[in-house]
This record gives C-alpha cells, structure tokens and sequence, in this order.
C-alpha cells in the first residue's frame, strides 16, 4: 500500500489561497468550512523583515488524536496510512476537532458532520494530484509515496520536516521552512 | 518556534469566531443536491475566467448541470494549468444573489423596476436620439475593460450613433505607463523574466496582482538566481522571491530613475552602441541626468545612496540581460502626479541599458492577427468625426492620451460641467473604483441618459437610468482572443440560470435594431468568431473542443520603435511640443507625509481583483479569516502613536473618515499607510460583502494627471488616530 504524502515549501508559498478555494471547490464545502487554512509569521525588524506564510490542513498523523476521541470509528487510520472521516459514522459531537493540535478539521453545519483533508483521494485512485497540489501558482507542494519516492517529491523529500514533531503524532505532511 | 500560534484555545476561539464572523453567505444550496451530485458524471468545457484582466483559459466542470469545479488550461498562456483562488470561486457568479435578474429601469433614488427588453430597448432607444438631436453624438461616451467580445460590439455601436468617446479602465491603472510607452519607443515591452539576470520590479507585485503565469514565472527566476530587486514601500508578498526589497518614499522612484541614469552614463555602464543606433537626444539626456546623483536620490527616496549605486551598477553590468520590468498600475500607471515621466524613465533606462529586443531584456510582442469580418457583406459604420468629451487629443485638454484609453473616472466631472449627456457602462464599475465615490456618484446621475449593462449589481450601476443584464461567464461563448502563440475562446458550459440574461452579441445588435441602425449588426456572433479565426486555420470546433489551441507565430520582426522618430525618444519632441518636459525632470508627488500623516498606498492581494470579487461569497470568507482587510502601519510608528495591532483606527483625509482595524507590522515605510483595495463596498442592492472593509478611493480626489488624464490614485495622505481596542 503506497503511504501517500504532500511536502509544503513554506519558503514558496505566495498565501494566495487559491489551494484553499479549489479545495473548497473539490470537496464541495460551502465559504466557511475549509480543509486548509494559513498561519502566517513575521520576524526581524524594518527595512529587514521576514515572511513565512504556512499552509496547513490534515497531517494525516501516523498517532492522531483524533481517532482515539472519536466515540464511534468515524474517524480512522486507513489501508494508506491516511486519517480519514467516514461520514456516515460521524455524530457530528466535534470531539476530534480540539484533539487535533493543528486545527486542521472543520464542522459542517449544514450535514452536521466534521471533515477535514481526505488527500483528495477520490482523483488520486485516478493518477491525478491531489487539488491543492495541482492548483499551486508557484509549485510550493509536492504530492507522492513516502514508501516510494519519485521525481521532485523525492527530491524535496530530504529537506523535508514534521511540523511541530514536538506534539508527538508523527505527521505525514512534511514541510520545508 | 511555533509555539504561540498553536495554543488549543485560541484555535477554538478563532474557529467559534470564523463561523460566527463568515456566516451562511454561501450561493450554492448544498444538501440534497450535493448528495445526488456527488455520483453523476462530469462534463468538462472550456471557458475563461472572468474575474480578472487575466482571463485564464480554464475548464469548467459540470455535473447535473451545474458547476462543480474549474481546472487551468495548461496550453494557456496565462494559466499554464494553474488557476488562482479568484478563478476557483468566481466561475461560481452564475448563482450568485448579486445578479441582475431583470432588463431594470430607476425609479428612485435606489430604487428600480424590473421592465421587459422590448421596453428597456424602445426608451433607451428613444431617449439617446433625443440627446444625439439636441445636443450631437460629441456627448456621448462608453466606457468598459476591453475584452474580446465587448470590445467588437460595443464601439461598433458607438460609431454607428457617430460617438467617439471609448473609454477603457486604464486611466484607473495603467494609462501613465501606456502613454509613456507610446511615446518613447512606440509600444510596450515586456521584461524576458525567463532570462534575465537581474530585474528591478517597482511596485509591480507579480504574487497578489497576480496572474498564475506571473507569479510562476517569478518563482522559477528565483529558484533559478536571478536578482530580483523589488523597490516598494510595502513588503509585499512578491518580497519571498526577491533577492532584496528595497523600501522607498510612496511616488518617489521616478528620483531613483533618474540617479540610476546618472550612474549608468556617469560611470560609462550604459549601452553606447545601442544608444547611438536608437536612440534620439541622448546629448540633451546626459546634460538632464548629470545633477541626479545616487546622494541627492538618497535624500528624495529614503532609499540609501550605495543602494542606489549597487541597482545602477547591477543593472549596467548585467546588460543587456538586465532591465527594469515594465510596470502596470504602481507606482507609474496611475498612482501620482509624476507618473508618466516616472514611466518614461523606465523606457529610457531600459534604453541605455540596450535591452530591447535582447534575451533577458524587454521584448516586443509578436503575435499572430485574427482577422475580420467581409467589409462588403457586412458594412461598418463611417469611422466617427465628433469630437472627445473626455478632452482626449483635444489641444490644451489631454492631446497625449490614448485614444483608445480615454478618461474614464473623469466623465461625472464632465456631466456636471455639462460636457456630457449621455453615457454607457459596460461591466466596469468606475463608481467604487476611481476617487470620490460621491462625486462620481453625483455626476452619472446628472447625465440624460445612463445604461449600464453588467452581470451584478454595482455602485455604478445604482447610478444608472437602465439597467441591462448580461448573462455570466459559464453561460456564453464569446468571441474568440490571442493569447501568446495560441487562439482560446470562452464556451457555454451551462445553461442560462436567469431566463431574462442575454448575453452581449445580442444585447447590442437588439438595441442597434431599436436604434435603425440594424444594416451595421447584418451578422451573427457566430459569423464574427468564424471570420476571427479563418487565418489562423482554425475552426470554431476545434476551439469549442479544446478550449486553447496554438498557432503559427509570426517570423520575427527585426527590432523597430513606432515612435515620430522610429527610434526611442530620449527627449521626446512630442512632449515638447505640448508644454511638457522632453527630458524628465525630478517633480514631487502632491503627497508627502510628515509626522502626523502617512501617504495612503493599496495595492490587490492575491485572492481579490478589485471590488467584484470581494462580494464573492469564497472570497470575503477568506478575507474574514484573516483579518485581512485591515491597514497597515509600520510598527515603530504605531508604538508612538500607542497604537496596537488589530486596535480600531480612524482614518481621515480632507474627503472622508473611516474606521478599520489595524495591522502593526514591519513590513511597510514609516510614512505609508497600505490599505488593500477592493473593499468597501456600499451598493444597496448588495448582498454579500457590502460594508466590509474600506476602500482607499473614498479618501481621495477625483482629478487627472497633467499629460495622461490619469487618476493618481494614491495621491493622497491621511491622518490615523486609535478609536478603540
């Protein structure tokens, strides 16, 4: 089973959000649920300032929080290694939405369930990317297998870090800062 | 290092506030349809988007006859496969609540009817012939943002009443650099970012102005080790892909051009083969340059004397693989009083620099032609004689001037001078997006007749007498367009959602019929998109299946300047010869700050394009998140100010006060003020966005620049005081 995976070069990440709106498009969320968001940070002083501008959504988390609060399996570990909702199991009681340490779930009021990024799994089973990586301006992620890494994503791969590993879930999306 | 931005409760917070703040905005009813929908089979048609002048080729998905989703085009020009968010979430303004439903007629002072075509046409019709009789076709104007489609139609008409006055949104963005441009090499050059070793980016913000191409394009320079200087009073987000931002005094680069050129000729660094083959005045140049030291520019631009040196330097060792890129709206196309000359400088730079027509330099485009309708089968209207009422190639008005730009956010001024009477509107809204919405507001108002034809409502067309609805991008084919070395043309991809939208081909050929003038509209669209692409042997199909398909480029053209001299006009006579400097000399901006005020500066973000997209449900909801309508202050001054960041501030100039919260960041010149554009949008017919955020043209007056007519936009300073916490 591949471990599939997205690497983020915060370094070349414009914060247009347009992985945010196509994502919204893809997974067909209304305005205010969104399986991406952004953390932005600025350091140093006037005239030498630094920006970053950092993505984030599901790091699909080899230990998630979420699936141990998660009183009926809806949320789970599946044969990729990907965290994944089942909607269908889902109460909608968000329990799993303070697990998660990076704030990367989203209640839809609407079906009264939560979501959160499912690596766009339905184009993927297609050979395609995953959205956010196919919308990218300035090509800042990288989609592929962490068991077997080709091309720019192999490459990107051994700059490639745990956001806040300190949390201790062993996320799957890596990131370069 | 990111401990303090993932603090669980904050995150609850934010989440409880985002959902509160954004709310149910939302255009598509999921639920039950998204149910059904998720199964059905996907169709995939090509169009382009409409949410910008970008225009990228896209592919709409549709499922059960609605839109799901849209991809880039990868053969494209400008999305190269990629689609930024405006693209995403605009293709969905087939279903928004701020469509124009109805043929509308005013009456009141915000009210309207909804009124049948036939009738919108009879008094439309009727009441142009009587300001075409009382007062001649000299008062009627027509202002729009040219595209394809509106750019065939439209003027055609006006011909046909014998109006001359075809105005585009330039003066509101790019007219300075344009008429510059025209006048000192004949055309406008773009810089060859693929190749260049070293470019200077003033103002230009290739990330939030964004096309996808652009900002990928400054990607890879980047990736690649290019130097990349991005002069600017803000840090803007284009700042991650340069090598340096260099912060300079608001309206100030054209003093940093000329010290530039001082050190180029000075230090012998420029191009003197190229100048001596083409270029004219350089002897009267040189003796205009040589008191502009990098020392005196330091003074003016706040910008470091070595700096100064080091750009020159770069830029003169580097040639002809360095340039200084051509520029758009900031800080030249419209922004202060200096901008023309500012802009002229670039062409002038560039020239010593030897650049044009290099690799890595500033290239010429070089693209195929459509072609055109059989002028005997189908008659065009005689080319009209009457004159400007926007003053445009008028002696003592604005002789200089594009004609085909014309003076847009000058026409209320013109009707309540009386130099106006009658005028259409198409799809642009000068009403929110030029200076002093009340004025504007007042003058459309004062005009005989006013039709404006949109998708949405808008500022403007609340103004208006008429009100014709266009159908949105989704819904029609238009009229095919060049993009580089490709033919693209928009195509239906769903069915009309509001019966009584028409698209513009029929619009326009129904009013001419209204009019008697139906001999010069004896053609379908179909017809004139066939005769558009016959040269370049292509047909409709092939179009209407691939949505872009590439063409033979022409062989290219050996290097020419379409200017009187066919050479670049160092001193341009033409400019002389209508009272202006034919040498550019340093001029002040009108605004300077001093220690109580800030000059006011805006500039896109890269999810919006003006006002249209911030009533984009997707949109403000991103906007909401992020707090992102917010001013920002430079963090030392606001600390003496007392002001924290996300306090509420009053902002006020002479015109206008307004209220906004605040961002305190370093990323900005203590004396700019940066308030993104796009927001504050006061129309009442509005349902989403309206009175978020506020908008920088409300602080500013309506006039235009002495050569070009343009709006100086950010000439203009305001004084920022702490209202609440």
């Amino acid at each position: 089973m591949p471990r599939y995976a997205i690497i983020i070069d915060a370094k070349k990440c414009v914060g247009c959000y347009a992985c945010q709106v196509a994502c919204q498009m893809q997974n067909e969320l209304g305005p205010e649920n969104a399986f991406i968001r952004f953390e932005d940070r600025e350091t140093g002083k006037y005239p030498n300032p630094k920006y970053v501008m950092v993505p984030l959504q599901c790091q699909h988390c080899q230990d998630a929080p979420c699936v141990p609060v998660c009183p009926t399996t809806a949320s789970h570990k599946d044969k990729n290694g990907l965290t994944m909702i089942d909607k269908n199991k889902c109460m909608g009681c968000r329990r799993c939405v303070p697990a998660c340490p990076y704030n990367a779930r989203t209640y839809l009021k609407d079906e009264g369930v939560v979501q959160a990024c499912n690596m766009c799994l339905s184009l993927v089973s297609k050979g395609e990317e995953p959205v956010c990586v196919a919308t990218c301006l300035t090509k800042a992620r990288y989609f592929g297998d962490l068991d077997n890494p080709q091309g720019e994503f192999a490459k990107q791969l051994a700059k490639a870090k745990q956001l806040r590993p300190d949390f201790g879930t062993k996320p799957t999306l890596l990131y370069i800062i | 290092m990111w401990a303090n931005k993932f603090p669980r409760r904050t995150f609850l917070k934010a989440t409880a506030a985002t959902a509160a703040a954004v709310g149910a905005g939302d255009v598509f009813s999921f639920g039950e349809w998204m149910k059904q929908a998720s199964a059905a089979p996907v169709t995939k048609i090509p169009s382009l988007c409409e949410t910008c002048s970008a225009a990228c080729g896209m592919w709409v998905h549709v499922k059960n006859g609605r839109i799901w989703k849209v991809t880039g085009q990868k053969d494209h020009g400008q999305s190269k496969g990629q689609l930024c968010a405006r693209g995403h979430a605009g293709i969905a303004q087939a279903y928004h609540k701020d469509r124009i439903t109805h043929p509308m007629k005013r009456v009141g002072e915000n009210d309207f009817m909804p009124i049948t075509w036939e009738q919108a046409y009879s008094e439309i019709a009727a009441k142009l012939k009587k300001v075409l009789k009382e007062h001649g076709p000299d008062k009627v104007f027509f202002s729009h943002n040219p595209r394809p489609t509106n750019a065939f139609y439209w003027p055609r008409l006006m011909a046909a009443v014998g109006s001359n006055t075809i105005q585009s949104h330039h003066s509101m963005c790019s007219t300075g650099r344009d008429v510059a441009y025209k006048w000192t090499t004949g055309g406008m050059a773009n810089a060859d970012l693929g190749k260049t070793k070293y470019i200077v980016f003033l103002g230009r913000n290739y990330v939030e102005g964004l096309s996808p191409s652009s900002a990928a394009g400054m990607a890879v320079a980047h990736g690649k080790g290019t130097t990349i200087i991005v002069v600017d009073p803000r840090h803007s987000n284009a700042c991650l892909f340069a090598t340096e931002w260099v912060p300079i005094r608001p309206g100030t680069d054209l003093a940093l051009l000329l010290a530039v050129a001082n050190v180029l000729i000075a230090e012998n660094l420029y191009d003197k083969e190229f100048v001596d083959e083409w270029c004219v005045g350089f002897d009267e140049f040189k003796k205009g340059m040589k008191d502009y030291t990098p020392e005196w520019a330091s003074a003016v631009t706040d910008i470091p004397a070595d700096t100064i040196y080091a750009i020159a330097r770069g830029l003169g060792k580097n040639r002809p693989t360095s340039c200084i890129e051509q520029g758009y709206k900031a800080p030249n196309g419209c922004n202060y009083a200096n901008g023309t000359q500012m802009f002229r400088m670039v062409a002038c730079v560039n020239a010593l620099l030897g650049n044009y027509g290099q690799d890595g330099g500033m290239k010429f485009g070089n693209a195929p032609k459509l072609g055109s309708l059989d002028a005997k089968k189908y008659p065009a209207p005689p080319k009209p004689k009457a004159a400007r009422c926007d003053g445009v190639g008028i002696k003592g008005e604005y002789p200089l001037c594009q004609p085909n730009q014309g003076i847009v956010h000058m026409m209320p001024q013109r009707a309540l001078e009386g130099k106006a009477k009658a005028g259409f509107l198409y799809r642009i809204n000068v009403a929110r997006n030029a200076p002093q919405p009340e004025l504007l507001t007042k003058g459309y108002k004062a005009l005989d007749l006013f039709v404006v034809c949109d998708i949405k409502w808008s500022e403007s067309a609340m103004c208006a007498h008429y009100v014709l609805p266009e159908c949105s991008a989704a819904e029609r084919e238009d009229l095919p367009a060049i993009v580089g070395a490709t033919v693209t043309m928009r195509t239906a991809a769903i069915d009309v959602v509001h019966s009584e939208t028409k698209p513009l081909p029929e619009i326009v050929t129904e009013l001419a019929g209204h009019m008697g003038l139906e001999k010069y509209f004896n053609f379908t669209r179909e017809e004139v998109a066939a005769a558009m692409v016959k040269p370049l042997g292509v047909t409709l199909e092939d179009l209407r299946a691939k949505g872009t398909v590439k063409v033979k480029a022409p062989a290219a053209k050996p290097l020419s300047f379409a200017t009187g001299s066919k050479k670049v006009e160092l001193y341009c006579k033409a400019f002389a010869d209508h009272g202006h400097k034919p040498v550019p000399e340093w001029e002040p901006p009108f605004a300077k700050a001093d220690k109580n005020s800030f000059v006011l500066i805006h500039g896109k973000q890269g999810f919006l394009s003006h006002t249209t997209s911030i009533s984009d449900p997707y949109l403000l909801a991103v906007a909401k998140r992020g707090d992102l309508e917010r001013l920002w202050i430079n963090a030392d001054r606001a600390k003496k100010m007392g002001i924290k960041d996300g306090d509420l501030v009053e902002v006020a100039s002479p015109q206008a006060t307004r209220k906004v919260r605040v961002k305190v960041t370093e990323r900005v010149h203590p004396e700019a003020a940066y308030l993104p554009a796009g927001y504050g949008r006061f129309a009442p017919f509005l349902k989403t966005g309206v009175g978020y955020g506020i908008n920088p043209n409300d602080f500013t007056p309506c006039r235009a620049e002495a050569i070009s007519g343009h709006a100086m936009m950010m000439e203009v300073t305001v004084t920022i005081r702490k209202v609440g916490e």
